[in-house]
């Protein structure tokens, strides 16, 4: 045999980092992603045989089993997310790995074929991020393969290039229970490239979605493995994706899932004109363009990020004259809006020095100082939880009945997503009067007020009127816009 | 990461610091002791363990 050469640095040419940044990434760079994650998982297991000076059984093994198995056992994701625990944790890891269970499942229409493993088993999967579900039950397991025969003939047919990715990527999922917030769940580790903790789908049409969008988070962990694209460190920031505020390299997670979930409801939408596919299509193609514009002006990219931000951006710029129904593109609009608003009032606060010389100058009639917002929450995990979302959605897919949340909150919200700002505008006040710490009232007065602080900065209005509890909120509100 | 240039200064290849290993065995690998090769992807890989590792997590599909 002649000699191997040695090794070389992973290199990826210009247009396909390009291609790749733009969520187009062709077969070549989906082989070198996966050979980028062989190699970490070769260097993490290099690193757990020489931490040991007994030869671990697991090393045994692998050393004595077919060279075809062995490969495919280090490339398993979950053995990604072993190696690092046992390293991270300094535990020894466990004797021998055993042959991994769960429920084979292979989904296949025309030419392509996905083969994924559903991990209702292995104890790693809490480390997923997620709470695991329990072992399957037949007919849950039937209904994960239904659902998944479901999404691949969808993806295949209209969505060729994300089911290349997704063949090419994907390997593990794992069920886990459902968050009572939101309507459905997912999360992937950076550890386990490939693997993708999810709830139940709904069908295969929300499967297909969720499988494009872990997907793409696990091309991106590996991405940042080989050309880091955010500097480390700095601030939170907005995400339109998330109620808590998140680091750059979160938000540039949730730009490149989404801007693959964007495509998803863009073709979805042109191929059968679907209102909520147009209603998705147009919401998060503006969210992705805001999301990218920020990153790009924040000065948190590396080189590498910055242009690969940009071919983001650009992609998504490429989608912005395609028109959607002008009440679905209102509705998208006002989506977008709500999240910036809740998460505005969320997550900011006024510092108490600057709400006391609010309070001063205007009890003194003079004009309002400049006062800074400053991020007030604490860290952790938050999903996005509207009922203004919740009554858009159904206005979209053609529900007729304006379901009403409680109170003059719950009937503004009603009529503002019916575009009936005059009678939310009244609502969200009265409701106000009753209590000046609705924030489910404030994030809609922000919505349909005409006043520009309310519209931009309701943290402000909001402690203002706090800290002047006699003072009418339209009057402090045209004051703070002046 | 540095990236390759062309007359203009643009990029036209970006380079990593982690090496291919794919066609590499693990016992080949264990054994080898030349650790300046592996250096730079080592210290890749393993600073990664000390981040805080969040997975990524959120999507509702709610429509």
């Amino acid at each position: 045999m002649p000699p191997q050469p040695p090794p070389s640095s992973f290199s990826l040419g210009d247009r396909a980092f390009a291609a790749l940044g733009a969520g187009r990434p062709d077969t070549a760079t989906l082989d070198l992603l996966h050979r980028a994650h062989l190699s970490r998982h070769l260097l993490l297991l290099r690193e757990l045989r020489l931490s040991a000076t007994v030869e671990p059984d697991w090393f045994t093994r692998l050393s004595t089993t077919d060279p075809d198995q062995t490969r495919q056992w280090i490339a398993d994701p979950m053995t990604g997310l072993w190696a690092a625990h046992a390293l991270r944790t300094g535990a020894a890891p466990d004797a021998a790995p055993a042959p991994r269970g769960g429920h084979r499942l292979t989904a296949h229409h025309r030419d392509l074929s996905l083969r994924v493993r559903v991990d209702d088993s292995d104890p790693l999967r809490r480390s997923l991020g997620l709470t695991p579900a329990p072992a399957l039950t037949p007919v849950q397991a039937a209904h994960w393969s239904a659902c998944l025969d479901e999404a691949w003939r969808l993806l295949v047919d209209r969505h060729r290039a994300a089911a290349t990715t997704v063949a090419a990527v994907l390997r593990v999922i794992v069920p886990v229970l459902p968050d009572p917030v939101a309507e459905g769940i997912s999360a992937t580790s950076a550890e386990a490239f490939g693997a993708v903790a999810m709830s139940a789908p709904v069908d295969g049409r929300s499967l297909a979605a969720g499988l494009i969008h872990e997907t793409q988070h696990s091309v991106l962990n590996t991405v940042q493995l080989l050309f880091p694209l955010v500097e480390p460190g700095g601030e939170r920031e907005y995400s339109p994706w998330r109620e808590d505020p998140r680091p750059a390299s979160g938000v540039l997670h949730g730009a490149y899932a989404y801007l693959a979930v964007t495509r998803f409801w863009r073709d979805e939408w042109r191929a059968g004109g679907s209102p909520a596919g147009g209603f998705e299509f147009a919401r998060w193609r503006e969210a992705v363009l805001s999301a990218a514009g920020d990153l790009l002006d924040g000065g948190r990219l590396t080189p590498a990020g910055e242009r690969f931000v940009t071919a983001l951006r650009a992609q998504a710029a490429a989608w912005r004259d395609d028109p959607v129904a002008p009440e679905t593109a209102r509705l998208a609009a006002l989506a977008n809006a709500d999240h910036r608003a809740r998460w505005r009032l969320r997550n900011l606060a006024v510092t108490p020095g600057d709400t006391g010389r609010l309070a001063d100058a205007w009890r003194a009639g003079q004009p309002p100082p400049a006062v800074t917002s400053r991020l007030s929450s604490a860290p952790g995990r938050a999903l996005e939880n509207s009922h203004r979302l919740r009554l858009a959605h159904a206005r979209v897919k053609g529900d007729a009945a304006d379901r009403t949340g409680d109170g003059d909150a719950g009937a503004g919200d009603a009529a503002c997503v019916r575009g009936d700002h005059g009678t939310a505008l009244r609502s969200y006040g009265e409701a106000l009067v009753k209590n000046r710490d609705d924030d489910a009232a404030w994030s809609g007065l922000a919505l349909v007020a005409p006043q520009q602080a309310l519209r931009a900065r309701p943290e402000v209005v909001r402690a203002a009127a706090l800290a002047l509890p006699g003072a009418d909120i339209v009057t402090l509100a045209d004051w703070l816009s002046g | 990461m540095e990236p390759g240039q062309d007359g203009d200064g643009k990029p036209t290849e970006w380079r990593s610091v982690m090496i291919d290993l794919s066609g590499v065995s693990l016992t080949d690998l264990v054994t080898d002791d030349d650790e300046s090769v592996l250096a730079h992807s080592l210290r890749r890989v393993l600073g990664e363990l000390s981040g805080p590792g969040e997975p990524i997590a959120g999507f509702n599909s709610a429509v």
